[in-house]
């Protein structure tokens, strides 16, 4: 198989950036996408250019690395994977395949195809734990949690971080990431103590970084690798809203609820 | 000269981490706040380290390559991590699982260790418990357990089949907490590529800044490598590409023992290498094996449809060498096994480099719902990289290189044979012998980070006495010279050929000579051939750009070069022990029906590896001794 | 309060309050239809509707200013919204597709500004009655104003009539979203009632259009008459 790739290539976070065409040639159908990547930057090394960067580590679809939009969709055309799983039988012969980074002011461009997504690292760092010390926790099967509602917060802690919510998003939002990890804690009897405070934090976070609001188009669902369902967003609105309420009732904040106590 | 004490405590097993614990030092309240540690790798081991030494009161610098400390490789495990609960009241207890993998190690890990292991594995669960991670539960809402290649218990505990993101998750939201307070600093997209090390002393780290290119010297009181395994130095293996050996080995050539590296598992449950633009081997979670039997034709060459082929020309060679095992034998005696029957011409797809593992038994018995239930994300993962439906026919499956037990020597306190130095999780050697059991690499990775190190380091701190060390002393700058100078040879060699092609020589090379099975003149051969290999990637490596900005390949050139020298190391540890143990099998040491024979007599001893400048290694060996196990063969017939 | 202004104030909290300014712009919508359908039962039931709500004036300016200011704080946090939605992605794709998000959804803002449009259209049209000199208020036989008579009028002009029908469908296509997009931004969601809630917006917004659009083309088609 061939195709014809229009690739995003942008030398740094502040140059212009463009679509360059390559040539991918001898592709076979078994190959993953990634290694046709592959494949066309062992050919621009060999003639001494730059190869195309691009991120990817795990290639199993979990560590949440790869970020290509692929015609126009993140990860490409077909759902519930990440760029990593996606194949060349997925495509036919000859077609022309538009390959570029995640687009959002909070994910600035590195170097092609590859984007800084520490913005959701931050979101985290707000809140996004439940603050326990290491050493001294119960045994575990003192908290009973039913079945059910573990494999609710399981559903929602699958999130492998990869962004593709926001590259889907017409308002490159992070709401369902901050919902995945809201809605997981919150689920759990574990992660009941910080809630409200857990809420506020991050969705303070998530628009002190850049990222828009959510439209519910439903778009994130769409794309997101592990199929994390938008049910989580009116979940995070329920918490945001409750805690808005509860917050209101609260005497004045302490000057951190983290200061160590001297 | 390198001195191997494994400063073991004397006395009962039960109670030597106890003791342990009470007769290290403690560093004061007062005082952490004036000590940085540094701790390389955001993974299980590293995440969960930095966290609760940035709890203790510490001052941490957490550096990782990859974006964000979530993407560690840990997060790729799949099955489970074990810990000697006894929920299932089936018999288990921390003797046993002690027992489990000091046998499962064949009898070539630390008792103390291990044990060790064993005792804390039950803290971790209620760890990761408290810090929300979503645990697989009964409908009484208690905690779920499933059973594991090449034990008779069920102590796995899981969440589906991604408990290592979960876990690894856990671990980065501690981290995150941590990162909150102040108390850990993140330098993600920075890469380790040196050690500081001052009056013997680790010091500090040289890093580049991957995203700018900037190299720069870090110093601390004491430096902690999390830093994962080697199995890419196989080019195939199913770690993530971004998994390599640069830390550690830095490591070894500043003066830190490199224990046993010959140790490296070949996971049976991998699907079969495809065609030559293959990056890495995708593993199938080894719970398949709980349902799945493993067959090939009984005839060689066989090339009917599997569904043509009678139940009596199939043969069932797991069941039928290990009738009591059966298809759940350990790791390297199944890997074992599937190239046995491979090498007699029975296997089968491309190349004939694979077995069957056929689910047709536990459909018709069970039906297909259960069998989609169970390991329905498995099937479509199949079915999404080979374009094959496993519902309908086996599927195929080939070993892979998956884990390596294998790293930096340390002595019981977790300790290199450089002061200061501290080696966690899968890049020390300590706790699995010469082979690891199934969900024993969570279990160790969080045991050092969580509940080991911040104790064992704490004594080191309150002891060693640590002058002020900066940037601009003496080992800092010539640190930070030797880095330069490499960076920029790999950029001006501008020959034609790109680092990846002289990674999959070197792979295939060490595949076909110290691969699953190992032997005298095959490893020769590799000796020789692993510094020609390595001068022509001096002369013909290209690595265009600079090294002044963001430059994937020149990242991967430097990893290259350092498996180039590595694989050397690999080799003479594998020709050193003429034995056949574990995942080590040495081709002139099996009995007649061709399984593996130990040699304690000779071998049981670590072997550790002292890096000498133009020389070979020179081998230093720990001896093994067991007080309170005694070795036996190793039996899963 | 501070915390709670600053709960509103964020991108959560000014969806919050645009779902609640909406849904209570749709409940008066709902209402405005219901009472209009009562040209159905002839001029004598709906002018005496007429007269009903016009005898109590200081709730009808109640209603008018509070339907004034949530239309008001509607629009500014809109326009708030997508200034920063906008913001939000600099750079835009060079290809796009869309794989679930409705039309509806994604044409928000044009149907939001076409309905304003209409809206003070349609109040200058009948309420004011400074577009067509023929939809003014006249007194019926009762003395009541004559409303229903006022409407037959209107809608006898064919451009009218396709103003009004355009109008409907960019209120159609607003509500579709709205209100599916309210529920679920109030946080409405539980597994038994999600598929009512994601079938709420489809079907308030049929009923409305439905509702009004029978309105203007019975009376254009003769069926209603003075």
């Amino acid at each position: 198989m061939r195709f014809t790739l229009n690739i995003w290539r942008q030398q740094g976070p502040n140059e212009q950036g463009r679509f360059v065409t390559y040539e991918a040639r001898d592709v076979s159908p078994g190959m993953s996408f990634l290694e046709m990547l592959d494949s066309v930057n062992q050919g621009l090394i060999a003639s001494g250019e730059e190869p195309v960067a691009f991120e990817q580590d795990c290639r199993e679809g979990i560590c949440g690395s790869c970020s290509l939009v692929i015609n126009g969709i993140p990860h490409g055309p077909d759902r519930g994977i990440t760029t990593c799983q996606l194949y060349m039988r997925r495509f036919s012969d000859r077609a022309v395949i538009t390959i570029e980074p995640w687009r959002a002011r909070a994910f600035p461009i590195i170097k092609d195809l590859v984007v800084d997504r520490r913005a959701l690292d931050r979101i985290m760092q707000a809140g996004g734990y439940v603050s326990v010390n290491t050493g001294g926790a119960v045994d575990g099967n003192v908290l009973l949690i039913g079945k059910d509602r573990a494999e609710t917060a399981m559903d929602a802690a699958s999130c492998i971080g990869c962004g593709a919510c926001v590259a889907a998003c017409k308002n490159a939002s992070a709401m369902l990431f901050v919902a995945a990890k809201v809605s997981h804690l919150a689920l759990l009897p574990q992660g009941k103590p910080e809630r409200t405070r857990r809420v506020s934090v991050m969705l303070e976070a998530m628009d002190q970084e850049g990222f828009g609001s959510c439209g519910n188009q439903s778009e994130c669902e769409a794309v997101c690798p592990k199929n994390i369902s938008v049910r989580f967003i009116a979940m995070l609105n329920r918490e945001y809203l409750r805690a808005g309420v509860v917050e209101s009732g609260l005497p004045a904040e302490p000057e951190s609820p983290h200061a160590e106590s001297t | 000269m390198i001195s191997l004490d494994p400063k073991i405590p004397p006395g009962p097993l039960e109670t030597k981490w106890d003791r342990r614990r009470f007769s290290e030092k403690l560093v004061s309240p007062n005082n952490k706040r004036k000590i940085t540690v540094i701790v390389v790798g955001a993974g299980l081991a590293g995440a969960s380290a930095a966290s609760t030494l940035g709890q203790l009161g510490y001052h941490v610098e957490c550096f990782c390559f990859h974006d964000s400390p979530r993407r560690a490789h840990s997060i790729a495990a799949q099955g489970g991590i074990n810990a000697a609960k006894n929920y299932q009241d089936d018999g288990d207890s921390v003797g046993r699982l002690f027992y489990d993998t000091i046998k499962g190690g064949d009898f070539r890990s630390r008792e103390a260790n291990v044990y060790r292991l064993a005792q804390v594995s039950t803290q971790i669960i209620d760890q990761c418990v408290a810090l929300g991670i979503p645990f697989a539960r009964e409908y009484g809402g208690q905690l779920a357990n499933r059973s594991f290649g090449g034990v008779q218990v069920s102590r796995t505990f899981y969440c589906r089949g991604q408990t290592g993101q979960q876990l690894l998750l856990g671990a980065y939201s501690a981290l995150c907490w941590q990162n909150e307070r102040g108390q850990v600093t993140m330098h993600p997209r920075t890469e380790l590529l040196d050690l500081v090390v001052v009056d013997g002393q680790a010091r500090g780290i040289v890093a580049r800044d991957l995203v700018t290119g900037r190299v720069s010297v870090h110093t601390a009181h004491a430096v902690v490598l999390a830093t994962g395994g080697y199995s890419n130095v196989y080019y195939l293996s199913t770690n993530a590409s971004g998994s390599n050996v640069t830390a550690t080995y830095r490591a070894w050539k500043q003066g830190a023992a490199f224990a046993n590296p010959c140790f490296t598992q070949i996971h049976p449950t991998a699907i079969p290498p495809g065609d030559a633009h293959q990056a890495k081997l995708t593993l199938m979670s080894e719970s398949l094996r709980n349902d799945g039997r493993l067959w090939v034709p009984t005839m060689p060459m066989d090339h009917r449809c599997p569904g043509d082929i009678p139940a009596a020309e199939r043969d069932y060679f797991l069941e039928r060498r290990y009738p009591r095992f059966g298809n759940l034998a350990p790791r390297d005696i199944a890997s074992r096994a599937v190239k046995a029957v491979c090498d007699e011409g029975r296997g089968v797809g491309p190349g004939g480099h694979g077995v069957y593992l056929d689910f047709g038994d536990v459909i018709d018995r069970q039906g297909f719902e259960v069998v989609r239930e169970r390991y329905g994300n498995l099937f479509d993962m199949y079915q999404r990289i080979t374009g094959e439906d496993a519902y309908h026919a086996p599927m195929r499956i080939y070993p892979a290189p998956h884990y390596t037990m294998g790293g930096l020597w340390v002595d019981y306190n977790l300790m290199s044979t450089i002061p200061g130095l501290f080696v966690i999780g899968e890049a020390n050697f300590a706790d699995h012998g010469a082979n690891r059991l199934g969900a024993s690499s969570l279990m160790q990775g969080l045991a050092d980070g969580y509940f080991i190190l911040p104790y064992t380091i704490g004594h080191y701190l309150a002891t060693a006495n640590l002058p002020v060390v900066g940037e601009d002393h003496q080992e800092s700058r010539a640190a930070i010279q030797r880095v330069t100078t490499r960076v920029s040879r790999l950029l001006n060699v501008r020959g034609s050929r790109s680092a990846a092609s002289f990674h999959r020589n070197v792979g295939e090379l060490l595949w076909n000579h110290c691969g699953m099975s190992r032997n005298e003149e095959g490893l020769k051969a590799a000796l020789t051939k692993i510094p020609v290999l390595r001068e022509a990637f001096w002369r013909e490596v290209m690595v265009p750009g600079s090294g002044e900005t963001f430059n994937q390949e020149l990242e991967y050139a430097g990893r290259v070069a350092d498996y180039l020298e590595f694989a050397e190391l690999l080799c003479h540890d594998a020709l050193h022990r003429a034995e056949s143990c574990g995942a080590h099998f040495r081709e002139e040491h099996q009995t007649d029906d061709g399984e593996p024979q130990r040699n304690d007599v000779r071998f049981a001893h670590v072997a550790a590896w002292e890096y000498r400048e133009g020389l070979s290694p020179l081998v230093h060996k720990e001896p093994l001794t067991f007080e309170f196990v005694q070795p036996t063969t190793r039996n899963y017939q | 309060m501070t915390r709670l202004s600053n709960h509103v104030r964020s991108s959560v909290g000014g969806k919050v309050v645009m779902a609640l300014s909406g849904l209570g712009l749709v409940f008066y919508v709902v209402i405005h239809m219901l009472g209009n359908l009562q040209i159905f039962e002839g001029a004598p039931t709906l002018n005496g509707y007429a007269a009903f709500l016009r005898d109590m004036p200081i709730l009808l300016w109640i209603v008018r200013a509070g339907l004034l200011s949530l239309v008001v704080l509607h629009i500014v946090l809109a326009i708030r919204l997508t200034v920063r939605n906008r913001r939000a992605r600099p750079v835009a794709y060079a290809a796009r597709k869309y794989r679930q998000a409705s039309f509806a959804s994604r044409t928000m803002a044009v149907s939001g500004l076409l309905l304003a449009l209409f809206i003070l259209f349609h109040l200058l049209h009948l309420t004011a009655g400074v577009i067509d000199p023929l939809a003014i208020d006249r007194l019926d036989v009762e003395g009541h104003r004559d409303v229903y008579g006022k409407i037959v009028r209107a809608f006898q002009n064919p451009f009218i009539v396709v103003l009004y029908v355009v109008g409907q469908v960019g209120l159609g296509l607003h509500l579709n979203h709205a209100v599916t997009s309210s529920l679920q931004t109030l946080g409405l969601e539980y597994a038994a009632f999600n598929h009512l809630f994601k079938a709420a917006g489809p079907t308030v917004a049929l009923l409305v259009v439905l509702g009004n659009i029978v309105i203007v083309l019975a009376v254009f088609l003769g069926i209603v008459h003075g």
